[in-house]
């Protein structure tokens, strides 16, 4: 397996007034392609900053974030929206649906920034909601909104999925639902995955867990064999 | 620390809340400021009138004797009379500037308004008190002497006094067609001072109790003497012109500043429910942290409050202040009026607090509902409304259309009221571009039908009263001339009467009349053509009878109407010479017109008007109410940046979020203006459709407050659709470029993370 993300001693500061908080602290680290990857750490400890500079919302103070053997932090405006379009899928806390929008016409979405061929329906499918396609978000629970979501973000077909706390805001058993579905994206189309979580049950059905405090790795760990997400015991 | 808070707030939503002020502010400075002016003209005229004490009527007859008098006296509703001898002058100048002489019997009604110099004096018979526009024309002060020329007698006074007369408020004379204070003006003298034996009066001032029909019945059943015309104030040519001028004001500046509070007041409520609803969450916050319920309100009530409050109270002041002064300054050139008072009305008052208490009531019951519901769910975002299918998606077509179409499509059903304050900001631009665009047309399209459809001569010799028949055919030869009689004339139908002119042809080529369309028209020698304004005044139409009488005269005929023609700026009737012998009545030629250039004087001609000089006093006489439009227009596209602006910002504000999501799934910022821009544009659109008919709408109706001697069909020339079109839609784009450095900015993990 290759490596396709790389983070070389990214440092990513916060000026607030005179003081700077560092919210990034020399961050080294290396995920393979396909892999399913968990980051564990504490509130305020750079998670959520983590994930931003790989998904390219924001951009790092120093270091070099390498993805796909590019320079992340390198690109320009344009470059980093090309990016964001064809390498990223985001999975947000809160969805993030386009209100405006039924379900179908929120994967089908894609089409207007990538070059792909999207069938809609199958894709909402492979996350059984093919029969709510014609449904607003506000018209879906929390976990079909967020399988919604999940569909939109593996519709354009991304080198990676990054979740920022995909389950914070369901219950445990369409939390389930929701990280196996992810863990057969990683498994069965080799998308790589990383997911942002509080409950560290989860690193057991990880290959990789990533522990992060005050903004500085504190393990990474590789799982030789790690369980299905249906197997953990919530 | 609520302060505190809301001094932030007030920071964080900068613009917001200066555009609440502007709005506010603008609202009220238009309406007040204009009102002030228009009640102001209606303050100064009674002001004026009442301190010089203005004749209620005037009473001319040929023999103005004691007796008649007397009678006049007897009558029972009668208050108050003097004589007066009113007579034409030539003063001694090189110009031969005409002006008209009072010989005073008495000196109570219609009094000379005094300037400079000594009170107006009836024992004084070697001087003279001057229209003080006219001797500032010609530098004359007090002290100086003038000599007058009436009827070949010279008569030479020493000038006591310079001052304003309340009959001369707007003043023309038969050689300029608009003031112009070189070449006319007036002149008040005792009857001491009249140089030829028995002194001939030739007019009555009266006041009267009750209206000037009832006073003109008892004149005609009850005097027991004949007289030649009685004119009630409403009809004499200055108090009528001014009073024309005063309702076009009121008009103009009713509508249009309603306009103006009614979409500055819709943008403040739409903009304070959003920034309360935006609050949401903060106020569930608030609440469950133990905030008295009226804490909170009164907190979000004062938020707007003060906006609203110092924007008004700044229109309130600075409107009277600033707009009146400019105005009547314009005014100055048309009106001799010694002094111009600012009005006041109380609508002003109860518009300014009516527009800070519905601020303040909006924001109250934006908030209550918030306040309202329980802590727990005022703290969770608000369930986003619920799109359903409408129309336009249950057509397979709906899914032919790109995202931008439907998203925009949607997001304008979700938010329909935002939607509609566009449509209607756009709609008001447009509206008021296109009325006063319209209006500068109009000027031109009745300038180039009066002075090149109707009248199409070079030049026109207007003649003396006493010209004879061979000087006139001398004239007549010399300058290859056409004989034209314009005479003034009353016609009553329906109880109406109105005043008009009589305008009869003699084989005339340079003079064609007109219908609607501008198309000449033939008028038989059999028949009576009534103009399309006055047949609408008097509500007549062709087969009826009208009743008129030419003025100076006492015979009245009674005749039906052949013909409707159409007169942008002179109504009344258009008949051949034979016809007027026909119907009995003398005809006076008052005018030559010729196709050459005529500069010579011919004895028996009392002036010639080029065309040149006819199409430039019609400019001069429109530019007073030019200057309105233009000021309402700058403040019409003024006030559509703020409301556009504004719109803007509240929509961005919502969908920050949306958008933001929309960029971490990889759109282009481009991509996502366009999107704006698309919304934009379908408003600006909509707006304009509706706008440029309604446009149109408000311009007649400008044009029917124009007065009774305008006619004109309102036009929406092809060049002011675009002009307004281009106007409208550029400050559409303007303003939307503005937000496009916003989206290119917007901080997607900031935006991301409030989760409001
Ligand atoms: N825009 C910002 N300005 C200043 N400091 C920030 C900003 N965003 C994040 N931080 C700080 O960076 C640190 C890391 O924040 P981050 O959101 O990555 O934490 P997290 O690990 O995701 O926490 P949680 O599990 O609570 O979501 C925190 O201390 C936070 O205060
Ligand atoms: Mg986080």
């Amino acid at each position: 397996m290759s490596t396709i993300i790389e983070f070389k001693n990214v440092n990513k500061e916060y000026k607030s007034g005179d003081h700077i908080l560092k919210a990034m602290d020399n961050v080294n680290f290396t995920i393979d392609e396909g892999e399913f990857v968990v980051i564990l750490g504490p509130s305020g400890a750079g998670k959520s900053t983590l994930l931003n500079l790989l998904g390219g919302l924001d951009s790092v103070t120093s270091g070099q974030i390498i993805v796909n053997g590019q320079n992340v932090e390198s690109f320009n405006d344009n470059q980093l929206t090309e990016y964001r379009a064809k390498n990223v899928g985001f999975i947000f806390q809160f969805y993030n649906l386009i209100p405006n929008l039924t379900s179908l016409e929120n994967v089908e979405l894609m089409k207007d920034i990538v070059d792909v061929d999207i069938n809609g329906l199958d894709v909402l499918d492979s996350v059984g909601l093919k029969d709510h396609a014609s449904q607003f978000p506000a018209q879906l629970s929390g976990g079909e909104q967020q399988r919604v979501s999940i569909a939109r973000a593996v519709a354009k077909q991304p080198t990676m999925l990054l979740c920022d706390e995909p389950t914070g805001a369901l219950d445990s058993k369409t939390g389930v639902l929701i990280l196996n579905l992810l863990q057969d994206m990683s498994n069965n189309k080799n998308t790589t995955v990383v997911i942002v979580t509080h409950n560290a049950i989860l690193a057991e059905a990880a290959d990789k867990v990533i522990r992060i405090k005050n903004g500085q790795i504190e393990s990474i760990v590789i799982n030789e064999n790690p369980k299905k997400v249906t197997d953990l015991e919530w | 620390m609520l302060a505190k808070k809301m001094v932030r707030d007030i920071k964080n939503h900068k613009i917001q809340f200066i555009s609440i002020f502007l709005m506010a502010f603008l609202g009220v400075y238009v309406f007040v400021g204009f009102g002030a002016e228009s009640f102001g003209f209606e303050e100064t005229a009674n002001q004026y009138y009442g301190e010089t004490n203005l004749a209620d009527g005037w009473i001319y007859t040929s023999n103005l004797d004691k007796d008649f008098v007397d009678k006049v006296n007897d009558l029972s509703l009668t208050k108050d009379l003097e004589r007066q001898l009113v007579v034409n002058s030539i003063a001694d100048f090189k110009n031969d500037p005409d002006i008209t002489l009072h010989f005073l019997e008495d000196d109570d009604i219609s009094k000379f308004y005094l300037i400079k110099g000594d009170e107006f004096d009836l024992s004084d018979g070697d001087g003279v008190w001057l229209d003080i526009r006219f001797a500032e024309a010609k530098n004359l002060t007090v002290g100086d002497d003038i000599t007058f020329e009436l009827n070949g007698v010279e008569i030479t006074k020493e000038i006591r006094g310079l001052g304003y007369s309340p009959e001369h408020l707007y003043q023309t004379s038969d050689s300029s067609m608009i003031p112009d204070y070189d070449k006319m003006g007036f002149a008040y003298m005792s009857h001491k001072a009249f140089p030829l034996g028995e002194i001939p009066y030739n007019v009555l001032l009266v006041k009267y109790d009750g209206d000037s029909a009832s006073y003109e019945k008892q004149l005609d059943n009850d005097l027991g003497r004949d007289y030649s015309s009685f004119l009630p104030r409403a009809q004499h040519p200055s108090f009528a012109e001014f009073q024309d001028e005063t309702d076009q004001h009121k008009m103009m500046t009713d509508v249009i500043p309603v306009i103006f509070i009614v979409i500055a007041m819709l943008t403040l409520l739409t903009t304070m429910t959003r920034i309360i609803n935006a609050q949401r969450t903060q106020i569930g916050v608030l609440k469950a942290l133990g905030f008295k319920n009226r804490t909170i309100m009164f907190h979000y009530i004062s938020y707007g409050f003060w906006m609203v409050l110092a924007g008004g109270i700044l229109g309130f002041v600075l409107g009277p202040l600033t707009l009146p002064p400019i105005m009547f300054e314009e005014m100055a050139d048309l009106y001799s009026i010694p002094y111009w008072l600012t009005g006041f009305d109380m609508s002003f008052v109860i518009v300014t607090v009516l527009m800070v208490v519905l601020a303040a009531l909006v924001s109250y019951l934006a908030c209550r509902n918030i306040v309202n519901e329980s802590p727990s769910s005022a703290i969770r975002p608000k369930a986003p409304k619920i799109t359903t299918f409408g129309f336009l998606e249950k057509f397979g077509i709906w899914n032919k259309f790109s995202f931008n179409v439907r998203w925009n499509y949607r997001d304008a059903k979700r938010n329909k009221f935002r939607a509609l304050m566009g449509i209607v900001g756009v709609l008001a631009c447009t509206l008021i571009i296109v009325a006063s665009f319209g209006c500068m047309d109009g000027f031109d399209e009745m300038k180039d039908w009066a002075y090149g459809d109707i009248n199409h001569y070079s030049s026109k010799l207007v003649l003396e009263d006493n010209a004879t028949a061979s000087q006139i055919d001398y004239v007549v030869g010399e300058v290859d001339g056409e004989k034209l009689m314009e005479s003034a004339i009353e016609i009553k139908a329906n109880d109406v009467k109105k005043s008009g002119v009589v305008t009869v042809l003699d084989d005339n080529n340079l003079y064609t009349p007109t219908d609607d369309e501008k198309n000449p028209i033939e008028i038989k020698d059999s028949e009576i053509s009534l103009s399309k304004k006055m047949s609408q005044l008097l509500d007549v139409e062709v087969g009826d009878t009208v009743k008129w009488h030419i003025m100076g005269s006492d015979k009245w005929v009674s005749t039906k109407i052949d013909r409707i023609h159409s007169d942008p700026n002179s109504q009344g009737i258009i008949v051949t010479k034979e016809k007027l012998d026909d119907l009995g009545l003398d005809y006076t030629t008052t005018s030559i017109i010729s196709s050459k250039d005529v500069t010579e004087n011919y004895t028996g001609v009392k002036t010639i008007f080029s065309m040149d000089s006819l199409t430039d006093s019609w400019d001069t006489m429109m530019e007073s109410s030019m200057s309105i439009i233009y000021m309402l227009a700058g403040f019409a596209a003024l006030l559509s940046v703020i409301v556009l602006y504004n719109l803007g910002l509240l929509s961005f504000t919502e969908i920050k979020r949306e958008f933001a999501t929309l960029k971490v799934l990889g759109f282009k910022s481009s991509h996502l203006r366009k999107l704006l821009l698309t919304q934009n544009l379908w408003f600006t659109t909509i707006g304009f459709i509706i706008g440029v008919p309604l446009g149109r709408e408000v311009l007649q109706y400008l044009w029917g407050t124009m007065g009774d001697s305008f006619y004109l069909n309102a036009h929406i020339s092809l060049k002011t659709i675009i002009i307004t079109f281009l106007i409208v839609y550029v400050v559409s784009i303007l303003v939307n470029l503005m937000f496009s450095g916003k989206i290119k900015r917007l901080d997607m993990v900031e935006s991301l993370k409030d989760n409001e």
